[in-house]
């Protein structure tokens, strides 16, 4: 056992029973890398078709359409390559956008197939040759003259510090610094980027934001000439008209001081994470982190305690965690909001078969929400029994412990999850309660 | 006139695939009648990395038509009216097992039978699951899991396959079989839809002018598996897993037949794999040259008892034992290294060969002979099968952009298939693109197939050019494959100049 490049750790594998690999993802750590020709948008020329990323695949277990899995996609992308079939602009859009964008037939490809970079190249080449939905193209127009996705004024995003105290203080915090003959403009290191589903559809997530950072001692601004981040443009293959966006939030980040900026939307934080990043040649100048990332942070730093206010510590809050793509398999970002939840006071976690890098897409990703509301639906669905397949694990184990449990919810840290998993939950009547995690932090007490 | 004429055709042919496309839609939801260019060149393909030409050799390899029925009636229904309009059909699920087994040959309809995937009876008395063809063994596996239990036998690339293309193709070699028995000693019926829509259910004991064994490995050309039963098993307490590394074929086979032969217990999974295997797909591996390993999955006492006869037996052999984490990675990620070893190369290339344990050695010792003509990497590993089997599959690495090297690859593996078949062993996946092989080597056993699929399909519309009708010849593709090997020998001198 000596040869090969180096030896590695190939402790804690998993061994009992038979394989079950739809729940856990290649071992990777001795599986050989792939070679450097093919690389990043390239690396769909590795793809073997062996449709290991079927079982993965909510859109195709859903559709069984063999161009919904990455696999069926792969072979598009290369038959149109290779000139094999004609370009039909019309008749490809299925192929292209019936996708989530979820990562999760990246992390099972035995080849690492780098699916998420090749699908988003292949959306912006079939963009280009005019292939392009209709409601893509309402969205564009929206963000292009309303720096917003949905048609509203641009005048009004900040409306919602009207019916949210803390934000109205940041707001004037932030308004001060912009103020030429303000002369005392304070130091405001942390600064809260909204986004635009937050503002203008979620408000109630935007106010649970700013009340947890207040309550947490945190004097934030915000970017009052903040405009959308560009995530859409660039899951869609708009990434050209996406580019003034990033421009232009970067450089209002950066003259505006800030030291470290906080998400509550994983779709900005992961856009900003890698486009952003890309943009300023991976030095921003201005560190980034998700609100469960943050809050952990302070936590720590201060040695606080959080207590759930609406339960006790024998009678928990009975949660379970959905991990948002952009948070998790694009950002890695798994076990803060873990590490922040198990700290709770009050509340306990259960997790769902499919959890971390295996765990399944709430449907609402990659412009399928918008484009394809129905299947979106669907794949909700199916994260929705897990949930409650969950929920039925947590009652027995209460049972055993002989405590009446009543409460029963799936928090989430991303506005698109929460969202589409909400209608679903509530369309089905489902005895879960759907929540962000800035919703279950506000009403915790720090001590 | 001829454009106008070609017009014409050309009009024709739409309304009458409109038509059929009507008539399909009276009975499927029309989410699942497609005729998508885009669907149509993916589903008329299956697992392969080779350029889309590779396969497109067969005239008509795009269907016109993918169905996919939800049920029984669907499944039958859609054939039905398919034979009442003449038009050819292709039944599909995952398409894992390559060769072209799951591709159309003559256009017309792709059936993708994967919507017929549902959990009928968990019968945990009897100890029998009733499904859908169409379900993934990797669900099936799941689903049986929350009871305690698992299918006797699945194939390794059981993430995607499913089950009634594990009873087409053979279903001889995988994970479960030597402890088990093959797929076919698991099935109790079959719901099988004939080529002319029609349903019947065929077991061990039924009396009807098909038989099981007709149906398993047959590539479907006697009509579409539907629902299936299957004897299960319960989930053991105890996995383990051992393997011995040799520096030589002959001690290596020696050692694989006897844990398969001579020891009580059979173990769950028994492989010997090449240095060359571990090598393409791992990045450390052990040294040795060949490396042979059990698993197995009894109760603790059984296992244990299993691990210590195979290391007692081993103490008196010239071999190392290889480190538990890399046995134990091997298995977890049993599916996945066959097709990392993709990751080398742009295109991968193997044949299976289907041996008896008799001349195994005999084979592996010409594969290591031959393979030292050639320099383009090759790897190779084998599985046991059913009792006295053994399928080995050996893999070329190339890249078809060196297409000199490219057809010496298929003409190095063209070279053992004759081998196999002159010491009277054969291929394990016929498919489309082997049957030639089959009408060259085993013209008995195809006149007895064609005889119950002229009965059954007169026209050959069903799953066609399998086993029993090739469009290629032995003699062209040997002449072919000559050539091949003899430009790669002029471009080996000349480069070695």
């Amino acid at each position: 056992m000596s040869e090969g490049k180096e030896k590695v750790d190939l402790k804690n594998i998993v061994t009992s029973g038979p394989p079950v690999a739809g729940l856990v993802s290649p071992s990777r750590e001795n599986l050989v890398e792939p070679s450097d020709k093919y690389k990043d948008e390239k690396s769909f020329e590795r793809c073997t078709h062996c449709g290991y990323c079927r079982h993965v695949c909510k859109v195709y277990n859903t559709s069984w359409c063999e161009t919904d899995y990455a696999g069926g996609r792969n072979r598009i992308i290369k038959a149109l390559d290779r000139k094999d079939i004609k370009f039909d602009k019309e008749q490809i859009i299925p192929s292209v956008f019936r996708c989530m964008l979820c990562g999760n037939c990246k992390v099972v490809c035995p080849v690492q197939v780098d699916t998420l970079s090749v699908f988003q190249n292949f959306r912006k080449k079939v963009v280009k040759k005019g292939a392009i939905p209709e409601k893509l193209k309402i969205l564009k127009s929206s963000i292009i003259e309303n720096n917003n996705p949905f048609l509203e004024k641009h005048s009004d995003r900040f409306n919602w510090i009207n019916a949210c105290e803390e934000g109205a203080e940041a707001y004037e915090r932030s308004s001060q610094r912009l103020e030429p003959q303000v002369k005392e403009k304070g130091d405001y290191s942390v600064g809260y980027f909204v986004g635009c589903t937050s503002c203008y559809r979620n408000k109630e997530l935007v106010s649970a934001t700013s009340r947890v950072l207040k309550k947490l001692g945190v004097e934030f601004t915000l970017f009052p000439e903040e405009r959308c981040c560009g995530s859409v443009l660039f899951r869609t293959g708009l990434e050209d008209e996406a580019m003034e966006l990033v421009k232009h939030n970067y450089e209002m980040i950066r003259k505006s001081g800030v030291k470290e900026v906080v998400f509550s939307c994983s779709g900005c934080f992961s856009t900003f994470t890698l486009e952003y990043s890309k943009f300023a040649n991976h030095n921003l100048g201005f560190d980034l982190y998700h609100l469960t990332q943050y809050a952990l942070k302070i936590v720590k730093e201060k040695n606080l305690k959080i207590r759930y206010t609406k339960r006790t510590k024998d009678d928990p809050l009975l949660i379970t965690y959905h991990d948002p793509c952009h948070l998790g398999r694009y950002c890695n970002v798994f076990e803060e909001p873990r590490e922040l939840i198990q700290r709770i006071e009050g509340v306990k976690l259960f997790e769902m078969k499919h959890n971390r890098e295996m765990s399944w897409c709430c449907g609402a990703g990659g412009g399928v929400k918008a484009l394809y509301g129905d299947m979106a639906l669907e794949v909700g669905r199916d994260r929705i029994s897990e949930t409650r397949a969950c929920m039925v694990r947590m009652r027995e184990d209460r049972l055993k412990e002989a405590i009446e449990t009543s409460a029963e919810v799936l928090v989430s840290s991303c506005v698109f999850c929460k969202n589409n998993l909400f209608q679903v939950a509530t369309e089905d009547n489902s005895p879960i309660k759907v929540m962000d995690i800035s919703q279950l932090l506000a009403d915790c007490e720090f001590y | 006139m001829g454009q106008s004429n070609n017009n014409l055709k050309s009009n024709y042919r739409k309304s009458r695939e409109k038509d059929l496309e009507n008539q399909f839609l009276e009975f499927i939801s029309p989410y699942h009648v497609s005729t998508n260019p885009f669907e149509l060149e993916s589903a008329s393909a299956d697992l392969t990395s080779l350029p889309a030409y590779h396969y497109k050799f067969k005239k008509k390899y795009l269907a016109s038509y993918v169905i996919r029925p939800a049920n029984m009636n669907e499944l039958s229904l859609a054939i039905k009216k398919c034979r009442d309009l003449n038009i050819p059909v292709t039944i599909r699920a995952a398409g894992t097992s390559c060769f072209s087994s799951a591709t159309p040959s003559m256009g017309g309809v792709i059936i993708d039978i994967r919507r017929v995937n549902k959990v009928h009876e968990i019968n945990q008395e009897k100890m029998t699951v009733k499904v859908g063809s169409g379900i993934s063994w990797l669900n099936l596996i799941e689903k049986l899991s929350d009871y305690g239990l698992e299918p006797k036998t699945f194939p390794t690339s059981f993430k995607t396959s499913c089950v009634g293309g594990f009873i087409a193709t053979p279903g001889k070699a995988g994970i479960g079989v030597l402890k088990y028995g093959t797929m076919e000693s698991t099935i109790i019926s079959v719901d099988l839809v004939k080529p002319d829509g029609t349903v019947i259910k065929v077991s061990r004991d039924s009396d009807q002018e098909i038989s099981l064994n007709d149906l398993v490995g047959t590539y479907g050309i006697f009509g579409a598996i539907g629902n299936v039963e299957l004897s299960i098993t319960t989930l053991k307490t105890s996995l383990e897993i051992i393997g011995y590394g040799f520096n030589s074929i002959e001690q290596a086979i020696n050692f694989y037949l006897l844990i398969k032969e001579d020891l009580p217990n059979k173990p769950l999974f028994l492989s010997i794999s090449e240095r060359n295997f571990e090598k393409y797909s791992h990045i450390a591996f052990p040294k040795e040259e060949w490396i042979v390993w059990a698993v197995y999955y009894d109760k603790p006492e059984l296992t244990s008892k299993s691990i210590s006869d195979v290391k007692n037996q081993a103490s008196k052999l010239n071999c190392v034992e290889i480190e538990g984490t890399y046995l134990k990675e091997k298995w977890r990620d049993i599916s996945d290294a066959e097709v990392s070893i993709g990751s080398s190369t742009r295109n991968l290339i193997f044949q299976e060969y289907w041996i008896s344990d008799k001349r195994l050695k005999k084979f592996m010792e010409i594969y290591v002979k031959k393979v030292k003509n050639y320099k383009f990497p090759t790897a190779s590993y084998a599985i046991s099968g059913e009792k006295g089997w053994t399928r080995v599959k050996i893999f070329g690495l190339t890249d078809i952009d060196r297409t000199i090297e490219f057809f010496a690859v298929k003409a190095f593996l063209h070279d053992l298939t004759v081998q196999a078949f002159n010491q009277e062993d054969r291929l394990y996946t016929i498919g489309i693109v082997n049957t030639f092989y089959l009408l060259k080597y085993k013209s008995e056993e195809v006149k007895k197939w064609k005889n119950l699929k002229d009965k059954l399909d007169p026209k050959h519309l069903f799953n066609s050019y399998r086993l029993t009708k090739a469009r290629m010849k032995f003699w062209r593709v040997s002449l072919l494959f000559n050539m091949a090997k003899l430009l790669y020998k002029i471009f080996k001198i000349k480069r070695s100049k």
